[in-house]
């Protein structure tokens, strides 16, 4: 029978450092006019578009990351929106990691906005964690920008650090150790624990846990009739303090997607859109070293259904043309109407240094091709060199920031 | 209000040597000359090989969003914002 362990009575050695409404600070930073009023970061300035960040001062209003701006502008009418740039963006996460990389050589991005640092065996430890925290946040403001501002979190585990980040907002410093642990699950509900939802919820109180104090006290056995699965240990050692959570996912797929303004239902409007979408997730899959013997297409319409297929190939792709034939053919298969969302992706990856030599193809010479295109476009700019069709897509699909996918920064 | 310009603009800017700074100290525009009052954040992007600079600044009441294109050493205008909703 499993029997319960002690809280990790070791110093907590790893902290995780999270930017306050990340993106809308940015623009905050950048343009001091907006400072102090509530503003969100859009992707699509439109009623229907998504906002992907909204600043401190909306927040307090109500609006939040994935509201429509129809819908935010509803509680707050005098609402500034603003376009999303991942250029601005992508160069204050670069400037983050330096001053990151002063302290520690372990830490790595958990997205654009979020790092967490492991101290154990560097000299920086004997500093004490909190000053580390203070001099980051000093630093942040003197180096990169005075409105910017992080909510820190120091804990025994990756786990705790984040929920020790959460737990004061903007420009918190708070630690979670084994002698304040009891102290902060007391005042927190089930659902501020990340990773545990309303459905979760639900499951822990029909086993009759119903606060975290209840789940960290509740014994293996029991943890196991509420969760059915694995999921119970690594709660019980999550609580704990212990590590579970270090695993580093490897990339699986590449792929872009895009929100049509109007759609009449035609195939011919969206070979365009299609074709820049494949360019760019082909540019991608080459320069990050990789070939896809996968497709994916995905498309959601204007009626609220979905429809999506994907292929395998013995062979595989490398250039955006053949990438594009194969979408074209999948295309053909799904329903004629009005689209909202087109999402294409390419899976299967191997590395571009594995080449399968084809009877009726010369591979070799084709790869040299896309080689030769590939460093055009990068020399003068992307899509110097495209397809004509491309020529149709204007300036649809602007470029986008992911906020998990940093791997590609 | 945002309103985008994209046009050429006369830009005086500075390198401090003691700091190593630099910095956008006034511009005209459309005949008129604005003191640059603060820098919000100086970024840079890529087109190709070219690189630009981008330096979003504000004088007493506008936002600028200055580029320098560093094949020329030329200035645009790229936008203006009061910071009032649009």
């Amino acid at each position: 029978m499993a029997s319960q362990i002690n809280f990790n009575s070791e110093i907590p050695s790893i902290m995780h450092i999270d930017m306050n409404s990340a993106f809308a600070s940015i623009e905050q930073q950048a343009n001091p006019l907006l400072r102090g009023k509530p503003i969100a970061v859009v992707a699509y300035d439109s009623p229907g578009g998504c906002i992907l960040a909204s600043s401190i001062e909306a927040k307090r209003l109500g609006i939040k990351t994935g509201h429509r701006v129809r819908d935010a502008k509803a509680i707050y009418p005098k609402l500034i929106t603003i376009l999303a740039d991942p250029n601005k963006y992508r160069q204050v996460h670069l400037a983050f990691r330096k001053i990151l990389a002063d302290y520690t050589n372990d830490f790595y991005p958990k997205s654009i906005d979020e790092f967490v640092l492991h101290f154990k065996n560097y000299h920086t430890f004997d500093y004490g964690l909190k000053n580390i925290a203070r001099e980051i946040k000093h630093r942040i403001k003197s180096e990169i920008g005075d409105y910017l501002t992080v909510s820190v979190g120091i804990g025994p585990n990756r786990f705790l650090a984040k929920t020790a980040s959460n737990l004061r907002k903007p420009d918190g410093l708070e630690e979670i150790n084994k002698n304040n642990f009891l102290d902060v699950y007391a005042h927190m509900n089930l659902t501020d624990l990340h990773g545990i939802n309303l459905r979760n919820e639900a499951r822990l109180k029909s086993a009759h846990i119903h606060s975290v104090l209840d789940l960290y006290y509740a014994t293996p056995q029991k943890l196991k009739i509420a969760f059915q699965s694995v999921l119970a240990d690594y709660w019980h050692a999550r609580l704990r303090g212990y590590e579970i959570d270090n695993t580093e996912f490897t990339r699986k797929s590449f792929g872009n997607s895009y929100s049509l303004p109007h759609s009449t239902g035609t195939k011919e409007e969206i070979f365009p859109i299609l074709q820049k979408l494949v360019e760019k997730t082909g540019l991608r899959l080459r320069s990050n070293g990789y070939k896809a013997t996968g497709i994916h297409l995905a498309l959601r319409y204007r009626d609220h259904t979905f429809w999506h297929k994907g292929k395998s190939f013995k062979k595989s792709l490398f250039g955006s043309l053949e990438i594009y034939r194969e979408m074209i053919k999948l295309l053909y298969e799904a329903p004629c109407k009005p689209i909202h969302t087109i999402h294409e992706t390419c899976f299967g990856l191997i590395s571009n240094k594995e080449t399968q030599l084809q009877l009726f193809e010369n591979v070799i010479e084709k790869e040299n091709l896309v080689g030769s295109l590939d460093r055009i476009n990068s020399r003068w700019g992307s899509f110097v060199i495209t397809p004509a069709r491309m020529v149709l897509a204007k300036n649809n699909v602007p470029e986008r920031i992911a906020f998990g996918g940093i791997g590609e920064l | 209000m945002t309103q985008k310009i994209s046009e050429p603009v006369s830009v005086s800017f500075t390198f401090d040597s003691l700091r190593r700074k630099v910095y956008p100290k006034w511009l005209v525009w459309n005949g008129k000359l604005y003191a640059i009052k603060k820098i919000g954040l100086h970024h840079t992007y890529r087109e190709g090989r070219s690189l630009f600079h981008v330096f979003s600044v504000v004088s007493t009441t506008l936002f600028f969003r200055l580029i320098l294109d560093t094949e020329n050493l030329h200035w645009r205008l790229e936008e203006i914002s009061d910071g009032l909703p649009n």
